[in-house]
């Protein structure tokens, strides 16, 4: 990534008119470099000030920095520029998401499935956005502020019936999660992910990836405690540029892991993993939903 | 033998509950230099280390989540950390009762004074 980082940027810096801004941003983004991500996209708007991915790269630093109104705003100019853009919508409903703000939100991010009803992460995350409306007792959008008036039969045809019928393992962790700026997912032996969701700041559901690229870290940990006469592994903790993610066994070669941001102690994603762990346990003693 | 690593290497041995610790060329898991307690399995201890640091590194890339900076490994008897830089990797072995917040600190430091 730092080569890559030191790559794009002398491209820009040879030539500053060029879109490389663009990938640039998204790289520093990536690596927690806010701030420098930052100044790269905001010259690049200057320059571009009716690109709509250069808006979209904004909209997502602002989010990273947890200046969520700006990421609102930024995105809102998406849509106006480019009114099919699809991850304007699914930015929107995010932000939307983590103000409570949920009939919107599902406004939102059904636009964007009627934009792409491939997407499996805007259904994922309607489903998560109708699971907290049932919570709150809520009733079919009415509100003035989102993009259309959204009608209950609407909403149900976009559903994945496995979440609607049961939504339980997607908020086996809400109560732990609630208010914390991490998040839980439980992985099978194979790596796929039995319940828990990963949804990144940009709105993506990227939790069959992360749970497919970090179970084989297990892997390697059982197999070097078996040769170094430690015992059982208890947890792993992963630091990295973008997060901190810890992982620990459970029953069947089960993997239990909580991804945090860099913000949070270390000794509090522990104690967060710890929880998860007894409750991911429970579930699974009880048959597993 | 000694090299001119071995002060910043043992300087971590002698942390609270450390066993030994180890710099690994994290491509093949060889030891480049390595301050042990007795009856440490130095070769075999490093080339696990490295493969599971090396592991850790891909997978956080591979899964978005950039470089690795630390990882930790919790067992039931003792701990191993391990930190990488410029293809090398740090790796400490330490029994339960080690501060593994100390140690943390003590070896990102220890990365930042190693030049090959």
């Amino acid at each position: 990534m730092a080569d890559d980082i030191r790559r794009l940027s002398e491209a820009l810096a040879r030539d500053p008119a060029s879109p490389v801004y663009l990938q640039l941003g998204e790289a520093l983004r990536k690596t927690g470099q806010l701030d420098l991500a930052l100044k790269v996209a905001v010259r690049g708007l200057e320059r571009h000030p009716h690109d709509a991915d250069s808006h979209d790269l904004l909209a997502r630093i602002a989010v990273d920095r947890g200046e969520l109104e700006r990421a609102f705003d930024e995105w809102d100019m998406v849509r106006r520029i480019a009114p099919a853009h699809l991850g304007a919508r699914k930015g929107m409903g995010y932000v939307l998401f983590k103000q409570g703000r949920y009939v919107e939100a599902q406004a939102y991010l059904s636009e964007a499935h009627e934009l792409d009803g491939e997407d499996e992460t805007v259904a994922t995350a309607l489903a998560m956005v109708r699971v907290k409306l049932r919570e709150a007792g809520a009733q079919a959008p009415q509100g003035p502020q989102g993009p259309r008036q959204v009608h209950p039969e609407d909403t149900e045809d976009t559903a994945d019936p496995a979440d609607r019928d049961d939504p339980e393992h997607l908020r086996l962790f809400d109560q732990i999660n609630e208010g914390g700026e991490h998040t839980a997912l439980l992985l099978d032996a194979t790596g796929l992910v039995m319940a828990g969701t990963y949804v990144t700041q940009d709105g993506r559901d990227v939790a069959q990836e992360v749970g497919a690229e970090l179970s084989g870290v297990s892997d390697e940990a059982r197999r070097a405690m078996r040769h170094l006469e430690l015992g059982d592994w208890s947890s792993l903790t992963v630091e990295t540029d973008a997060a901190v993610v810890a992982m620990a066994p459970m029953r069947d070669d089960a993997l239990l892991l909580v991804a945090a941001t860099k913000a949070m102690p270390l000794g509090l994603v522990h104690r967060v993993l710890d929880r998860c762990v007894e409750r991911a346990g429970a579930w699974l003693t009880k048959g597993g939903g | 033998m000694k090299t001119n690593l071995t002060p910043i290497i043992s300087a971590l041995t002698r942390q609270r509950g450390v066993r030994g610790s180890l710099l690994v060329d994290e491509t093949d898991g060889v030891i480049i230099d390595a301050t042990l307690h007795v009856g440490m399995k130095g070769p075999a201890f490093a080339a696990l280390a490295a493969s599971l640091y090396r592991k850790a590194r891909l997978s956080a890339d591979a899964a978005g989540l950039g470089g690795v900076t630390f990882l930790r490994l919790r067992a039931t008897e003792g701990h191993v950390c391990a930190a990488g830089k410029n293809e090398m990797v740090l790796v400490i072995v330490a029994d339960a009762r080690a501060n593994i917040g100390l140690i943390r600190m003590e070896m990102l430091k220890a990365l930042e004074r190693l030049v090959i």
